[in-house]
């Protein structure tokens, strides 16, 4: 479950000060899968950061299975990170020098996985995106589409419980956006993991359990299966 | 993240860069080129200083001279009778003040004696003759000489003298006589000149080296000849039981410096061997290190060239730097990893620096030819844990100057680094 409690943040200081974030509170339960959804600007991404521990706002609370990961240090808060979530970017990310198989072996890297053990799960997550028989292949070689595949076979190695992708179709024509968001769909029913999806597009978003819409900085509204609040 | 994956990351980064990476360790190459041969030429310079030393006197052996005047002024002296006439010259007396002094051994007194013509029956010929003093090894042709001393009537010849002498090697002199002519002046104002011979067998040949530094063609009989000969040719005359140097040999287990001391104490000029070749040390050594020094500015400049590469590296890596960081890589991690990169140029630098002078051995027997050493001398002399060290060195000053694009990379914002496209 992740709680998120009067997150504020404020960018710049004094008469240049922008609150990003004006006192947003919410409740996802484990394993949903979420859409942030807001135009850019409205503050998505910001929260998105908030929620993973990349940005410290200055008052609230984000309680994730119980723990307030803004008390955390620096190395607690990395620690969690490489263990516990991952994300998928809009521009992939992708090492492009590197071979497939050494960009999804970096999380494990980071992780501190014993190079023994690393090897297993990276087939198995090359293989969840049907990118296998790219394995040696230079990510520079691959398609958009499978560029993002290969991110998503990088984000899932690990087994992460929460899972973010920031505006994840955002550059894939509709074909390949789909394959995209069958993934994340797929691993998010099949692994129970948590999906939190930053997006302004309103159709992904209609496929997601839970939509929360940011605008200006302030949660406007929360629309669950149940209904919608505020 | 493990020191191994860091390692091989920072491996592969160069890989992908391999034109940038080879240019800055080529840089440093530089340096560790020079310091590598400078080092070399010095160890080199030593080891054929140390060899010229060895086959030009016996380190165990003091030469004493009478106290050469040394004050300061070439104005006359007022005479005194005690002192001014013993001036330069040493004498039996004298030889029992060493005999005293602690650690003396044998004690050689240096003649002055000349031979009149050699012989082996048929024609004559004019020849030096020398007394071998010291235990100084002596380059040979053929034969042997056991502690590098001749004994009692033998002698040495030189192999230049072997065609006239009428041998066909320098083996078919071994064990062959040979007779030496000594004269005297005669007994009173305008006698003819007395002679006698001495026959000597040849123990060995001796031959001209380059590691000798004043070779001449002479031979060479034991001290005590030599004192036959002394005295024979000075008996009755003035110059008898004068002697201008004394060979001291050191005793074993006493320090050469220590005894050379205790004799300098009872007010003679004392000359060893190991001065000489300290002073050839200390010019080698100024000579090595001045070299090296310059080898140490390259690497010096070197360094801002690896701070710059490092630097572009980071700015052109921010967006890797902002991903790994968003997957939980520490601060060390990142800042490890390009210091490690930076080590991975230092050490590929020392490689190539270190191997290309290593290769520069090849030239050896081309110096020692152009310069006239000794075939075999290695001026260039290597010493693989010198290279290692510096290696090593290398990459811990490549390492320190990555530290500051490290701290860049590790002090980067992730969300700053990933909204850079």
């Amino acid at each position: 479950m992740i709680e998120v409690k009067n997150v504020t943040k404020t960018y710049g200081k004094k008469q240049n000060a922008f609150q990003a974030l004006k006192d947003v509170s919410f409740t996802i339960p484990d394993g949903a899968s979420v859409a942030i959804l807001g135009k850019s600007g409205s503050g998505k991404s910001t929260l998105m950061h908030a929620m993973s521990g990349l940005d410290r706002p200055e008052t609230g609370e984000v309680v994730i299975d119980g723990r307030n990961i803004l008390k955390l240090n620096q190395k607690q808060v990395d620690l969690f990170r490489s263990h516990r979530m991952s994300f998928i970017f809009q521009s992939f990310f992708v090492q492009a020098n590197e071979s497939c198989y050494d960009n999804v072996s970096l999380p494990l890297e980071i992780a501190g996985v014993p190079p023994r053990a690393r090897d297993k799960k990276i087939i198995a997550a090359l293989e969840a995106v049907e990118l296998l028989d790219k394995k040696k292949s230079r990510a520079r070689d691959l398609s958009g589409g499978q560029k993002q595949r290969l991110a998503i076979a990088r984000a899932i190695v690990n087994e992460p419980k929460i899972l973010f992708a920031d505006e994840p179709t955002g550059n894939l024509d509709s074909a390949t956006g789909a394959v995209v968001e069958d993934l994340l769909f797929g691993y998010n029913k099949n692994k129970g993991a948590t999906l939190i999806i930053v997006t302004h597009d309103a159709e992904l978003a209609a496929k997601c359990d839970m939509r929360i819409n940011v605008k200006d900085g302030i949660v406007e509204s929360i629309e669950t299966p149940k209904g919608r609040t505020k | 993240m493990k020191t191994r994956d860091i390692i091989r990351r920072a491996g592969k980064s160069l890989r992908h860069a391999k034109v940038r990476t080879l240019l800055t360790s080529l840089a440093i190459s530089v340096g560790a080129f020079t310091v590598t041969v400078a080092l070399a030429a010095g160890a080199g310079g030593q080891a054929y200083t140390d060899s010229l030393v060895k086959n030009n006197g016996d380190q165990r052996s003091l030469t004493v001279f009478p106290k050469a005047d040394d004050s300061d002024s070439d104005a006359p002296k007022v005479h005194d009778a005690a002192t001014s006439t013993k001036q330069g010259v040493l004498t039996d007396s004298d030889i029992e003040t060493l005999r005293k002094v602690k650690g003396v051994g044998e004690i050689t007194p240096a003649y002055n004696i000349s031979a009149a013509y050699m012989t082996r029956g048929a024609e004559k010929y004019d020849t030096g003759i020398a007394m071998k003093v010291d235990r100084t090894a002596m380059p040979l042709a053929a034969g042997s000489l056991d502690d590098n001393q001749i004994p009692a009537g033998e002698v040495v010849i030189p192999d230049s003298y072997l065609d006239a002498l009428g041998f066909k090697d320098a083996k078919a002199a071994i064990g062959k006589t040979l007779t030496v002519h000594v004269e005297k002046p005669g007994a009173g104002f305008g006698a003819a000149p007395e002679g006698k011979d001495f026959t000597f067998k040849i123990v060995a040949v001796g031959k001209k080296s380059a590691t000798v530094l004043h070779y001449t063609a002479e031979l060479n009989i034991s001290t005590k000849d030599g004192k036959a000969i002394y005295d024979y040719q000075t008996a009755g005359a003035g110059r008898s039981g004068q002697y201008y140097a004394l060979t001291v040999r050191v005793k074993d287990g006493f320090e050469v410096q220590e005894v050379k001391e205790a004799i300098k104490a009872k007010d003679y000029s004392v000359f060893s061997l190991q001065d000489l070749q300290q002073a050839l040390f200390q010019f080698i050594d100024v000579i090595k290190w001045g070299v090296a020094g310059f080898g140490f500015l390259a690497i010096l400049a070197s360094v801002f060239g690896i701070i710059n590469t490092q630097y572009i590296s980071v700015l052109e890596r921010t967006q890797q730097i902002g991903l790994m960081k968003a997957l939980g890589a520490r601060r060390r991690d990142v800042g490890r990893l390009f210091r490690y990169e930076a080590a991975w140029v230092g050490f590929l630098g020392g490689i190539i620096g270190t191997g290309l002078a290593v290769s520069t051995s090849l030239l050896n027997p081309w110096i020692a030819k152009t310069l006239d050493l000794e075939p075999g001398t290695q001026l260039l002399l290597f010493n693989p844990v010198t290279s290692v060290v510096l290696v090593a060195s290398l990459m811990l000053v490549a390492v320190a100057a990555g530290y500051f694009p490290s701290r860049k990379a590790a002090k980067l914002d992730p969300i700053e680094a990933l909204r850079t496209e």
